[in-house]
């Protein structure tokens, strides 16, 4: 066991550097920053001398090395645009992007599975007809069209909710909520579903196809046939089953998660981290990039980890390969 | 694994599947208009000596101050729209093709090779392709396009395969896993085959069906995330047609109360997908053995 | 049940949205910008949008005042110019930083230093140019530049007064995100990405500000930027959407301005021997190709006044006798024709995207008037984070850019934008196509020292009637007009500058 987690973590680390490694070697070969940093009247001289003051002068590896001996000491750079230390500028968007993907998670489990449930049941009634259809019209919006649709019905011709920001957002230590007040909720209305909407799709007919192979089988006919209260039999028998998939698949559908916050959060504003990563993207603010994208890495590696982790304990068949 | 159907026996059940006929109907329109593109559309969009700003944010021609031949109104710069939808659509294919063939060739190959050999192949291409995966294909996608900052439909095909190949490698390797503990696969080894040829004439034919749904699942993906990704500015540059950039476009719009700059082509996206996605489900369940008809 | 009338009233007059509108005390204000600021270092980002931020927690030694943006005194009193190097500043007495700390020439000599420190300094160039700061007395600074810069004081409402001791002692990231300055806002808030909220100086030396607490909330997408207007979210917007200026002027609650912007907005082509546009009669035609007024008409929806030339009336150099060549496709034909390129050529025009008004649909606009005269234009628009550096370069072939010079003397525009590249003077540093006439350069040397305002006026009107006719150096397309918007029922009094900074001391209430 302890070999085990040990090789995992080994690797997680390697695939760490891999990922600063690429991510550095790109840049470096791509824009150059200096050149706005200097001003608008800069003389090349002068431009120059921006260069050596932010060590970019070096050669690609003294520059790389030392990149990763700061970021060993929590240390990412400072970026271009607002020269202050690119990590304190994203987790300070943290608690933005949270509370909207927590959001947007809860709503997606607990109706994907819900419905999930309710569908697998009936097949052929008409109202999980229906939510069949709307099922596959969930997977085939793309989360973008799905957020300006909702701004312009909801936002716009019907103007009963507002299509921007955060609202009144309260601080409570170094946690921006926008939770606690009605205009904080009111303003996560729309983002929150535009964020669900996929998600919740996916989940839903994972948890349908589930469910109609897990009501298949013969141990829950047995259960029928026993007359046990249904309730008993859908959510002891047949829904566990059915829900360490979905809920792994959800885990492991981090990575699309913080995809779609970024697309999201562009279309709302919300002052979330996805928000910051494109903007520093049009602004070539290349710390802050390089410091979201080993964020991000880090969060999947470590989630990743522990997902496989936890299984090789439920599950010593799996521990060794 | 069970032994696939027969083909005579998956069109008979085809013709028997109207979401299934409808879906691939939608497609097969969608192609056909994006191959005649030039001959059926009264406009191409992005030819400069066709295009005027005289005829600028027309409404659709049903509504007042609608114009012939805009029959679904005219954008800022005066393009047809329903041209440029059109156009838009060919990109949308392109892409989508191109990905599917270029990370699908790619992924199927990694596959077979760790599924087959197994031993440093196998962790070395699953390592890769456990990372790539949790990294998810969109975020892969934009960060790498945020990244490349070169913009371009050959760049825009490069960044998702880079990021997609992932979804068929996995596919392939559990398929081929299974496939080479079969009776047939066994039994060519003995007689001393080599390996090559058994790779090609027996581990990947049998190994390929359920790579027909990824590849179905995964076409209506890609060109859900070439429209985002030319939505977010990052995709297809403005001097090209997109579906996703025509949003963009519109969005600024809604506001000034002209819908129809989002409304038509968002409606043909939609459409798209969702023709690929009734033939995906379809053909998953036609392929899926656990799950009897 | 009030908001809930607003409500209605809002849904049925616009297309609002539901606020959280609670009735605004009258003296403060909620204003919607386009762009967020970058930092609260008043040195590290030289753009107007960053120091339209800045100019409200600092001052200058001089300041812009109003709407005619003339030069005026702020924590100088007065300045003496002796000599072609010096310049004296009397400094005012009894001013305070928000930290109570006093004004003194201590603060003037450090942050005058200060702009050479590339690490926190967009000003380099200014900071470099500076030979030495002499503190004649506490309330007395001599600066001696290293060579004659006729334009120094007209620069210096853009150079931010810190307060030496606290910047000093207070940790640099803490620098760059809390101002403190003699300003006649303090700052309350900054929540990136979200609002900076400002409360009034009541000590501050001109007199307290007549509005006591401003929020200002940047939205860079302008559709939206509009949607918080119109719902009533905002009192005031910057940068009104061309393509809503309608909607909002058939708003009843909501009043336009609209100002003619000092920026030109032009195209600069090369002139590199071979290319067929270096010679003067394709550039001819070019230039007669493109109908600026359909331009203005279409694209800017009449929000754009034409150019014939790069620097506005009110900057030095202005030459009123320089005119538009006529919209004339014909003619152009024929002027290719007679330059051998009758089958036309291909060009690449290069521009933003995200930096002008419109700039994306202007350039392909030109592109579309170019292709009816047989050129084949390849377009090739980007975000301006990589467009600038690509200008930097100076091997572009033909781009489309914007510029209006801060110090209203066209001569620092002039060595910028279209000398020769000398790295080593810095000279040309934003010629794009690496653009060289010898004759030119030498007309702008001799400007470089001239002071009497009399004879450098004269002296750059001609350049500039040499470069514009002659060479067609570039091609002019037209000035921006700034477009803002507010409540017409707040009683606010806004007339906004010509640099688009919104200093909100200058707002009143009626």
């Amino acid at each position: 066991m302890t070999t085990y987690i040990l090789r995992r973590l080994i690797q997680g680390v390697v695939v760490l550097l891999a990922v600063s490694m690429i991510c550095f070697i790109i840049f470096r070969y791509l824009g150059d920053p200096v050149l706005t940093m200097a001003g608008k009247y800069a003389t090349q001289q002068e431009i120059e001398e921006v260069r050596r003051a932010f060590g970019l002068d070096q050669p690609t590896h003294v520059q790389y090395g030392r990149f990763i001996w700061n970021a060993l000491h929590g240390n990412f750079g400072k970026s271009y645009v607002s020269r202050v230390p690119a990590l304190g500028l994203i987790l300070e968007r943290f608690p933005a992007t949270f509370e909207l993907a927590f959001t947007a998670m809860l709503i997606a489990l607990t109706l994907g599975v819900g419905l999930g449930v309710l569908v697998s049941l009936n097949p052929s009634s008409w109202p999980s007809r229906l939510v069949m259809a709307g099922s596959l019209g969930g997977i085939s919006i793309p989360t973008f069209l799905t957020g300006v649709l909702l701004i312009m019905i909801f936002g716009v011709y019907m103007g009963i909710l507002p299509p921007f920001g955060r609202g009144e957002t309260v601080q409570i230590g170094f946690w921006r909520t926008g939770l606690l007040t009605a205009d904080g909720l009111k303003h996560l209305v729309l983002p929150a579903t535009t964020l669900a909407m996929y998600q919740l799709a996916v989940l839903l007919r994972l948890t349908r196809a589930g469910m109609r192979e897990v009501l298949a089988e013969e141990y829950i006919k047995t259960a029928w046939a026993k007359g046990l209260p249904p309730g008993k039999v859908i959510v002891k028998h047949a829904l566990r089953n059915v829900l360490i998939p979905v809920v792994t698949m959800a885990g492991l559908q981090f990575g699309e998660l913080i995809a779609f916050s970024i697309v999201t959060e562009t279309i709302f504003q919300w002052p979330g981290m996805g928000n910051l990563l494109l903007q520093s993207i049009y602004e070539t603010d290349q710390p802050v990039i390089v410091t979201y994208i080993m964020l991000a890495a880090f969060l999947i590696i470590t989630i990743n980890m522990v997902v496989d982790i936890l299984y090789a304990v439920l599950n010593p068949k799996i521990r060794y390969d | 694994m069970t032994k696939p159907r027969t083909r005579s026996k998956m069109f008979h059940s085809f013709l028997h599947d109207p979401p299934a006929m409808a879906g691939s109907a939608i497609l097969l329109v969608f192609v056909l208009a994006a191959l005649c593109a030039p001959w059926i559309t009264p406009q191409n969009p992005y030819d400069l000596q066709q295009v005027s700003l005289e005829h600028f944010l027309k409404p659709p021609i049903w509504m007042e101050g609608g114009e012939a031949p805009f029959v679904l109104g005219t954008d800022d710069q005066g393009r047809d729209i329903l041209s440029t939808i059109i156009y838009g659509c060919r990109t949308s294919l392109i892409v989508g093709f191109s990905v599917v063939l270029i990370a699908g060739t790619f992924g199927v190959l990694m596959g077979l090779l760790a599924g087959y050999y197994g031993g440093w192949i196998d962790v070395f291409s699953m390592r890769l392709a456990d990372t790539v995966f949790s990294f998810s294909t969109t975020l892969l996608a934009i960060l790498l396009l945020g990244v490349f900052k070169k913009t371009g439909i050959v760049t825009v095909i490069a960044a998702i395969s880079i990021a997609d190949w992932v979804r068929y490698a996995r596919t392939m390797r559990g398929s081929v896993l299974e496939v080479k503990e079969e009776a047939y696969v066994m039994a060519a080894k003995a007689t001393g085959a080599r390996d090559f040829r058994l790779l090609v004439r027996h581990v990947l034919p049998n190994a390929i069906p359920p790579i027909l749904v990824v590849v179905a699942v995964d076409l209506a993906v890609v060109i859900m995330l070439e429209a985002t990704l030319s939505f977010l500015g990052v995709g297809v540059p403005l001097t090209e047609p997109s579906l996703g950039m025509m949003i963009s476009i519109g969005k600024n719009y809604i506001y000034a109360g002209m819908w129809w700059m989002v409304v038509f082509p968002g409606a043909a996206l939609i459409l798209l997908v969702v023709g690929i996605n009734l033939f995906a489900d379809w053909l998953r369940e036609e392929l899926n053995p656990k799950i009897g008809r | 049940m009030r908001s809930k009338m607003a409500i209605l009233l809002v849904g049925l007059l616009t297309l609002g949205f539901l606020t959280a509108a609670q009735a605004a005390a009258e003296t403060s204000l909620v204003v919607a910008v386009d762009t967020p600021p970058r930092m609260m270092n008043p040195h590290g980002d030289d753009s107007d949008a960053g120091l339209s931020f800045m100019a409200n927690f600092f001052d200058g030694l001089l300041q812009r005042k109003g709407p005619d943006g003339k030069l005026v005194p702020a924590l100088a009193e007065r300045w003496e110019h002796p000599d072609l190097l010096t310049w004296r500043f009397y400094l005012r007495k009894g001013v305070t930083f928000h930290n109570g700390n006093p004004f003194n020439a201590e603060d003037v000599k450090f942050s005058f230093e200060r702009l050479s420190n590339p690490e926190v300094s967009e000003f380099l160039n200014t900071g470099k140019s500076i030979d030495s700061i002499t503190i004649i007395d506490d309330y007395t600074v001599e600066i001696k530049t290293k060579t004659p810069i006729p334009w120094f004081a007209n620069n210096l409402h853009q150079i931010f007064i810190m307060d030496k001791e606290s910047t000093e002692q207070r940790d640099p990231g803490d620098v760059m995100i809390h101002p403190i300055g003699t300003g006649a806002y303090k700052l309350v808030e900054w929540v990136k990405g979200s609002y900076v909220r400002m409360e009034a100086n009541e000590n501050y030396w001109e007199g307290a500000p007549a509005i006591k607490k401003v929020e200002v909330r940047p939205i860079t997408e302008s559709s939206t930027r509009f949607a918080a207007l119109v719902s009533g979210q905002a009192d005031i917007m910057t940068g009104v959407p061309v393509e809503l200026f309608e909607k909002v002027k058939a708003n009843p609650k909501v009043e336009v301005i609209s100002r003619p912007a000092r920026r030109s907005i032009f195209l600069a082509l090369g002139n590199k021997p071979g290319d067929p546009w270096a010679d003067i009669r394709v550039r001819k035609a070019m230039y007669m190709a493109i109908n600026e007024d359909e331009i203005i008409e279409k694209v800017m929806r009449g929000h754009a006044t034409p150019a014939a030339q790069i620097p506005d009336p009110p900057t030095i150099g202005y030459n009123p006798d320089i005119k538009r060549l006529p919209y004339d496709p014909e003619g152009a034909r024929k002027l290719l024709k007679e330059a051998g390129y009758e089958n036309g050529f291909e060009i690449t025009l290069t521009g933003p995207n995200d930096r002008y008004v419109q700039d994306e649909k202007i350039a392909e606009a030109v592109a579309k008037y170019l292709a009816k005269v047989g050129i084949k234009v390849k377009l090739d628009v980007k975000p301006k984070s990589i467009f600038f550096p690509e200008v930097s370069e100076g091997s572009l072939q033909f781009y489309l850019i914007g510029w209006f010079d801060g110090t209203f003397d066209m001569g620092r525009t002039y060595f910028k934008l279209a000398h020769t590249r000398d790295d080593a003077k810095g000279y040309g540093g934003l010629n794009g196509t690496s653009y060289s006439d010898p004759k030119l350069d030498q007309m702008l040397e001799a400007t470089a020292d001239m002071v009497d305002p009399a004879q450098r006026k004269k002296a750059l009107e001609e350049l500039n009637k040499y470069a514009m006719e002659e060479k067609i150096v570039w091609i002019p397309l037209h000035y921006q007009e700034d477009l803002y918007a507010m409540q017409k029922d707040k009683g606010i009094v806004f007339q906004p500058r010509p640099d688009r900074w919104m200093v909100y001391k200058e707002i009143g209430v009626k």
